[in-house]
């Protein structure tokens, strides 16, 4: 059976260590300068009433990829999990897959001079049944992973239970990576 | 919004540079100018005598390829890897306007290519290591009983490849001032446009036939006629977007006020562009002067202000990204 991966991240977890970026980028040898996932952190609000925002930006693996659709050469795919993958050898480095995401998670890998993106750490990891490297060096759990269509697995329980909000959903990419909002707010 | 932390470099590339612009010119120049030429073949051609009609259908048969492979080699020495590039030749998306425009060219760029052999059959059979040509051109020569079917079809082929360019920018929801249904429409009246100042320009300065005062004014008339379809096309393609409300509304007013991409559009879009020759345009045509340098200056500041529509349009969209 298919499977429906989701990413759950929720916000008030995550403290903004930035363990995950350092895991992906030891996992999938991400060149200097480019990333293929960062927590973007942020204060808000007027002292003393702060807080801080934690934004995890990477590739969100929309069930209805723009980046697929444009690709001219078929290199950009979609998996039958619904992954989304780029074939190196077919990439001719159009940039038109860079230009066509909306949540600007692609970019030139200056060594190899190919798109690339965010895979779940799908060739070495996930392919082994093993979460995503970020996923797995979580300090404090801010980051779940795993199939939505398994009743008992740990994402579909916080799906049931917490309100997910889906990154620029008015698009209709249905992104597989979501995230619980903040619950406390600050005084703006 | 004070970041703490976080690398937004890789947000601020330029993905499409300068290349993209000027092949997105070229391209538009190449349909413009053989969408041109073939109108005046089929409605002002004359083939008793030289007139400037002659000029016209020379120059656009010259341009078109000329252009067209200049742009075609720009787009693949963009690429990241050009010499992947025949990626493009045996797969075919037809979701993607990029598949698409490829589709488009591969068709395009051989019947131009015929095309312009046929229109200067009588200078290439000067030249002896032509001559394989000649045979070529003969064997076309006797497909004559089909010739306006491949003119139609050219005339289609042209269509297309004049738009496609547009919805290659407008396909991408990603980028709010490229993804309107207007934009098509304004890269192909730009392109037609192009396709009359190239067309006047080289015909003037290479196939410098009859000039007379009649075809000076004709020439001037079809100006303002483009000038003032393209100008409230470029209005109705910014007022869409500024009613386009959140981020679409607040990024097309950034683009049309801030820093020197600003000042490219309302100087060099507007002012140089389409202002210019209409000021001329009407002066000349109001005080009944024409002379050829009028025309000369108007076609010549007609494809700067195309040129610098393609620049402003492919920089606004990735600057101004919401």
């Amino acid at each position: 059976m298919a499977k429906a991966y989701r990413l759950i991240f929720d916000e008030n977890l995550c403290i903004g260590c930035q363990a995950c970026n350092v895991a992906c980028r030891l996992e999938n040898d991400v060149p200097e300068g480019v990333y293929r996932l960062q927590v973007h952190v942020t204060t808000q609000g007027v002292f003393p009433h702060l807080g801080m925002h934690f934004e995890r930006r990477s590739c969100v693996m929309c069930d209805e990829p723009p980046c697929v659709s444009v690709c001219p050469t078929g290199a950009s795919f979609q998996s039958k999990d619904g992954l989304v993958h780029i074939h190196e050898s077919q990439c001719i480095t159009c940039k038109y897959c860079i230009l066509a995401c909306p949540y600007h998670a692609r970019f030139i890998n200056p060594v190899k001079n190919v798109v690339e993106k965010c895979t779940f750490c799908f060739d070495s990891r996930l392919s082994k049944a093993l979460d995503p490297a970020c996923v797995s060096v979580c300090t404090t759990e801010a980051l779940r992973f795993g199939d939505v269509s398994q009743e008992n697995s740990t994402v579909a329980m916080l799906s049931r239970k917490e309100t997910l909000l889906f990154p620029k959903a008015h698009l209709g990419t249905k992104p597989k990576v979501c995230f619980i909002p903040a619950r406390k707010g600050v005084k703006v | 919004m004070s970041p703490m932390w976080g690398s937004t470099a890789q947000y601020e590339v330029m993905h499409w540079s300068w290349a993209i612009a000027v092949y997105l010119f070229l391209a538009g120049i190449s349909a413009g100018s053989i969408i041109v030429a073939l109108l005046v073949k089929w409605n002002r051609h004359e083939r008793s005598n030289s007139s400037i009609w002659d000029a016209m259908i020379k120059s656009g048969t010259l341009v078109a390829p000329v252009s067209i492979l200049a742009g075609l080699f720009l787009l693949v020495a963009d690429l990241g890897r050009p010499l992947s590039f025949y990626w493009l030749l045996i797969r075919f998306n037809p979701l993607s306007v990029m598949s698409l425009g490829v589709l488009f060219l591969l068709i395009y760029t051989p019947i131009v290519l015929v095309f312009t052999l046929l229109v200067f059959e009588r200078t290439i059979v000067k030249y002896t290591w032509l001559s394989p040509l000649g045979s070529f051109i003969e064997w076309v020569k006797s497909l004559h009983s089909y010739a306006k079917t491949i003119e139609y079809f050219l005339m289609a082929a042209a269509l297309c490849v004049g738009t496609y360019t547009g919805f290659l920018l407008s396909a991408l929801y990603a980028i709010p001032l490229w993804n309107s249904p207007v934009l098509p429409i304004v890269f192909l009246t730009s392109s037609i446009s192009s396709g009359i100042a190239v067309n006047i320009l080289i015909g003037l300065v290479f196939f410098k036939s009859t000039i007379n005062t009649e075809s000076i004014k004709y020439l001037l008339v079809l100006d303002l006629r483009v000038i003032m379809t393209e100008l409230p096309l470029l209005g109705i393609f910014f007022v869409g977007l500024l009613y386009g409300g959140g981020e679409v509304s607040s990024m097309a007013k950034a683009a049309l006020s801030h820093g020197g991409l600003a000042l490219v559009f309302w100087l060099g879009v507007i002012g140089i562009g389409l202002l210019l020759p209409l000021a001329t345009v009407i002066l000349a045509l109001r005080s009944h002067v024409y002379r050829v340098g009028y025309i000369l200056t108007n076609a010549t500041a007609v494809l700067l202000g195309v040129l610098l529509l393609r620049y402003y349009i492919i920089y606004a969209g990735q600057i101004y990204l919401g």
